[in-house]
Formats: C-alpha cells, structure tokens, sequence
C-alpha cells in the first residue's frame, strides 16, 4: 500500500508542503529569486505537482516548461522528505530522476530545508504515520 | 583567435562570458602556462608567483566558481556556459585549466549533499575564497589503482579480491583514515582539501567505497614532491600519505550504498569538462599552425599555399568542430541528467583528447624542426594534449566501460 492512499490526499500533503516553502520567510523569496519552475512528476499514486518561480504550487497538468523535473513514486517523495531516501542514495537505486540543469538543482538544495523540517508535521497532521 | 560561433541561439551574455573567459585565457593563463612549463623542477612550480598569481586571479574572477551553484556565491552557470567557460581555459593552458577545474571539487560535492557543517566549514568559505588560499584536489587514483577505480557498474569493480588502498574506519563520530593516494592526485601538492575516494568495505571490492572531505592540515597527512611529467607541467600532481588522519563524521559525504552510482556521476561530469577543455586546447594547436602556415615560406610560398597543408589544416578544422559539437552536446545533457548518461561523457572525452593529440601532433608537424623546439607554443601544447589521452581515464580503458553502457 503506497504511503499516499490516492492522488488527491498526496495533492493535500505535498501542496502544503509546498506552500509552506513558498511562504517560508527565508526559502520563499530566494525561491522566488532562484527563478524556477519545478515539476514533480509522481507515480503510484499518479500525479504532478508544480511549484512555479512565482511561488505558486499547482497540483495537476500544467502547459509550462519546467526548468527542473524530478521523477519519482510517491513513496520515495514521503521518504525523501522524511530523510529517510538521501539524493545520492534514490539517483543509486533509481527512484529519483532529475533533469535540468545541474547548477539550478544544486541550487535548490538549500533552500529546501525548511520543507524538511516541515514535513514530519505536516505529514502527521494528514493522517500519514511518521515514525 | 576566435572561432565562428555555429549556435545562433547564443544569448549575448552567454558571448560576453566566452570573450571574458578568452581575454583570461589569453592573457594570464597562456602566457603562466608557457612559463611555468619551463621550470625543471615541479618543487619550484608550486612555490612559483607565476603560479600563485595565475591561480589567484582565477579566482578573483571567479572561474573556480564554474561549477558552483549561485545560491553558495558560485556562478550557477548552465551547461553551455560552462562549456563556453572551459573551452577557452583550455585553449589557454590546459594544465592550469585542470588546476581550476579541480580545485572545485569538494565544494562541489558537498553542494549535492549539503548539510549545515559542509555548508559552514567547506561549501561557503571555497565560493567566497578570492585569493586561492582553499584549493581542493581529486584524491581517486592509488599505485595499485588507475583507472580502474573508474569502472563502476563493471565486474572488476565488484572483485573482492580488488581492494582500495586508502580505507576510512568510522570510530565513534569521527571517521579514521590510512593509507594512500597515488602520485596522479591532480592538484594534490597545493590543495587545502582533498575530495577523497576510499575504501570503507573491503569486502565489497572497489565498489565498497565512500567519498569523504578531507582537511590536508589534518594531522597525520602528508605529501609526496611534485611529481615531474613529460606534459601539462602547471598542474601540480603529487602523492597524499594518510596515517591515522581524523574527520568528522559529516565529511563523509556518500558511503557505499550509493558510491557506485556517485563514481559514475563523477566519471560523467569530470570527463565532459575533460571534453571541453581539450576542444580549447585542439583549438589552440590549429591555430598556432595556421598562423605559421602563411607566415612561412618554404619552397618560395607560404606554407598555407602547399595544397597538402591545406588538406591538413581543414582536416584540423572539421576535427575540431567535430569536437565542440561532441562535447557541448554530451555536456548539455549530462549536465542536464541525473543519473547521466555516462557514455556520453566518455565519448567526448576520448574524442575530444584524441583530437587534440592529433591536431598538436599535425600541428607540430607543420613547424618542422621548429616544432621539436621550445620556443614554440605548439611543443607544450604536444605534451599536454599527450598527457591528456591517460588522465581522467585511459581512453583505452574509458572505452570499455562506456561500451559497458551500450
């Protein structure tokens, strides 16, 4: 059973994940200066999630070029921001693709931890078990 | 000299970094390049101002910045640029090209994987450096290990009966290390850091390693001398002794879960700029040859009016265009992928080498005895671009592991 039953309840948790990022008051604005259209490209459950250089978080299709796209299941999202799937270990055991530049994506490292500090609660709050 | 741009999509910020990273080349690389491969001994390069100067202006520019991302203060080009960047370095001195190129190294490891100790102690302080006082090195290669600690996904790779000379212990929430790297660690005498490939499982064979940040003023580290070459005599390349030398644990940035796939990830980004910066330097035999061509005059014409030297110098010129446009597309998409595509990057590193050996060999041929003299700058370019076909992989050797890709 995937960590996220459907696509509308990973919708719930990686949209407010998503939109706690944007509206941090450090990450957000250097997102948003970063100038990056990101596009997760989920699967079991299916799903797309965008988080755009305007710091808007759009969960379905979207007619957008993505500057940065990652590939990946649903339970490697919840285990990569649980820190529990470090990025060289799911690029080795090919649970996440990227593509984009590889300077936009070091990039964005950074500015991602609050989503991982994050995450845990948010997570929980929806009714996903965290250890 | 410059070269006919065949990308019409070029922006003109991508054109003003090719003419600033050209005006660099031209100006501070070519001309420390040609002076410091004149000193015998390579104890005196690494001690030489011409080299510190050369290494201090690279960074006052930033150009050890290339493969930084902007968020740390590197330059967060994109692949085409970083192309654009390297190519000129090359065509400038390929040797002090390299010693930029690495310097980067565990900074830019530790940017993949960045946490608050790396972003503190090594990520922040290399981008922010402007005096070449953090200089990192790529400690890989052993004496009883070439390229193949350079194959992963191979089965010599998963021998147990291979094992690493260098091997790290955790003890505790430090990491001990013993044992050593080889005399080909490229910046290894002047590096304040080495990004270092080494055994944690033997068991495994080679792919059982890690790769760790290691200070060089650690206690417990010592260097070999300058190793003396044949070619690319401004790259410092030097032996690392490592006895009982302690790191903390957050150093270790990749363990042997995912070393495999980070070795192939390196082979893939080192050997796409290896690309780029010997398509610069190709480029620089060809036109030394070219320039000589219609400034000789043998048999009562210029050289360039012989028709075999014609024959010769389009022959250099399709190679090289071959060359830029192998390598700019293999960088572009590795650059771009993650995992890459790793015969991709070898392709353009065996053919852009190959070239340029190629091209400085015709080249040197031109010049006739004037080639085998040191007065001319295609005699270093020779010897570097020979240096090239063994560094970072032997082609040989690079071949088969990309047709292991096939």
């Amino acid at each position: 059973m995937p960590v996220f039953e459907t696509t509308q309840k990973m919708y719930e948790v990686l949209g407010n994940l998503f939109k706690h990022l944007a509206n941090h008051p450090d990450s957000g604005p250097k997102f948003r200066e970063a100038g990056i259209d990101i596009h997760f490209s989920i699967t079991d459950p299916e799903g797309d999630i965008w988080l755009t250089r305007a710091g808007d978080v759009i969960c379905g299709k979207l007619d957008l070029k993505a500057t940065v796209e990652m590939s990946l299941s649903g339970d490697s999202c919840h285990q990569f921001w649980m820190k529990e799937l470090s990025l060289p270990i799911a690029l080795a055991k090919g649970k996440i693709k990227a593509k984009g530049p590889m300077g936009k994506i070091l990039k964005l490292l950074p500015i991602l931890k609050p989503a991982y500090e994050a995450y845990p609660d948010i997570a929980r709050n929806h009714g996903i078990g965290v250890s | 000299m410059s070269y006919l741009e065949l990308n019409i999509d070029l922006t003109d910020e991508q054109n003003a970094i090719k003419i600033q990273a050209h005006k660099f080349a031209a100006e501070i690389l070519r001309p420390a390049g040609l002076e410091l491969d004149k000193i015998s001994d390579p104890e005196d390069v690494i001690k030489s101002t011409v080299y510190w100067s050369a290494m201090k202006k690279a960074y006052e520019l930033g150009y050890h910045n290339t493969l930084m991302p902007d968020s740390y203060g590197g330059l967060g080009l994109d692949p085409l640029d970083i192309h654009l960047v390297f190519e000129e370095l090359g065509w400038g001195s390929a040797d002090l090209a390299l010693s930029i190129g690495v310097a980067c190294f565990p900074a830019f490891f530790a940017s993949m994987l960045p946490n608050d100790i790396l972003e503190q102690n090594i990520i922040y302080p290399y981008c922010q450096n402007t005096d070449a006082t953090f200089v990192g090195c790529w400690a890989i290669t052993e004496p009883n290990h070439g390229t193949d600690q350079l194959c992963p996904k191979t089965e010599v790779f998963h021998d147990p009966s291979i094992k690493g000379q260098l091997r790290a212990r955790l003890d505790g929430d430090q990491w001990v290390i013993n044992g050593q790297k080889s005399a080909w660690v490229s910046n290894g005498p002047v590096a304040t850091h080495a990004l270092a490939y080494l055994s944690l499982d033997p068991a495994m064979g080679l792919a059982g390693g890690g790769i760790c940040i290691i200070p060089l003023n650690a206690s417990g580290v010592s260097k070999g001398r300058a190793l003396n070459k044949m070619g690319q005599r401004a790259l410092p390349q030097g032996e690392i002794y490592f006895d009982d030398v302690r790191v903390p644990h957050d150093y270790m940035l990749v363990d042997q879960e995912s070393y495999e796939t980070m070795v192939d990830l390196t082979l893939a980004t080192a050997n796409a700029a290896m690309g780029a910066v010997f398509t610069g330097a190709a480029r620089a035999a060809y036109e030394e040859a070219l320039k000589y061509s219609k400034e000789r005059i043998q048999g009562g014409k210029a050289l360039f009016e012989h028709q075999i030297i014609k024959h010769k110098l389009f022959n250099m010129f399709m190679k090289i265009e071959a060359a830029r446009a192998l390598s700019r597309a293999a960088m572009i998409y590795n650059y771009n992928n993650t995992p890459p595509s790793i015969q991709y990057s070898i392709a353009s590193k065996v053919f852009c080498t190959n070239t340029a050996f190629e091209v400085s060999n015709e080249a040197l041929q031109m010049f006739g005895g004037y080639g085998l003299s040191k007065e001319y700058t295609i005699e270093k370019i020779f010897r570097d671009t020979r240096a090239a076909l063994i560094e970072d992989g032997v082609n040989d050797s690079l071949m088969l592991i990309g047709a292991h890709s096939l």
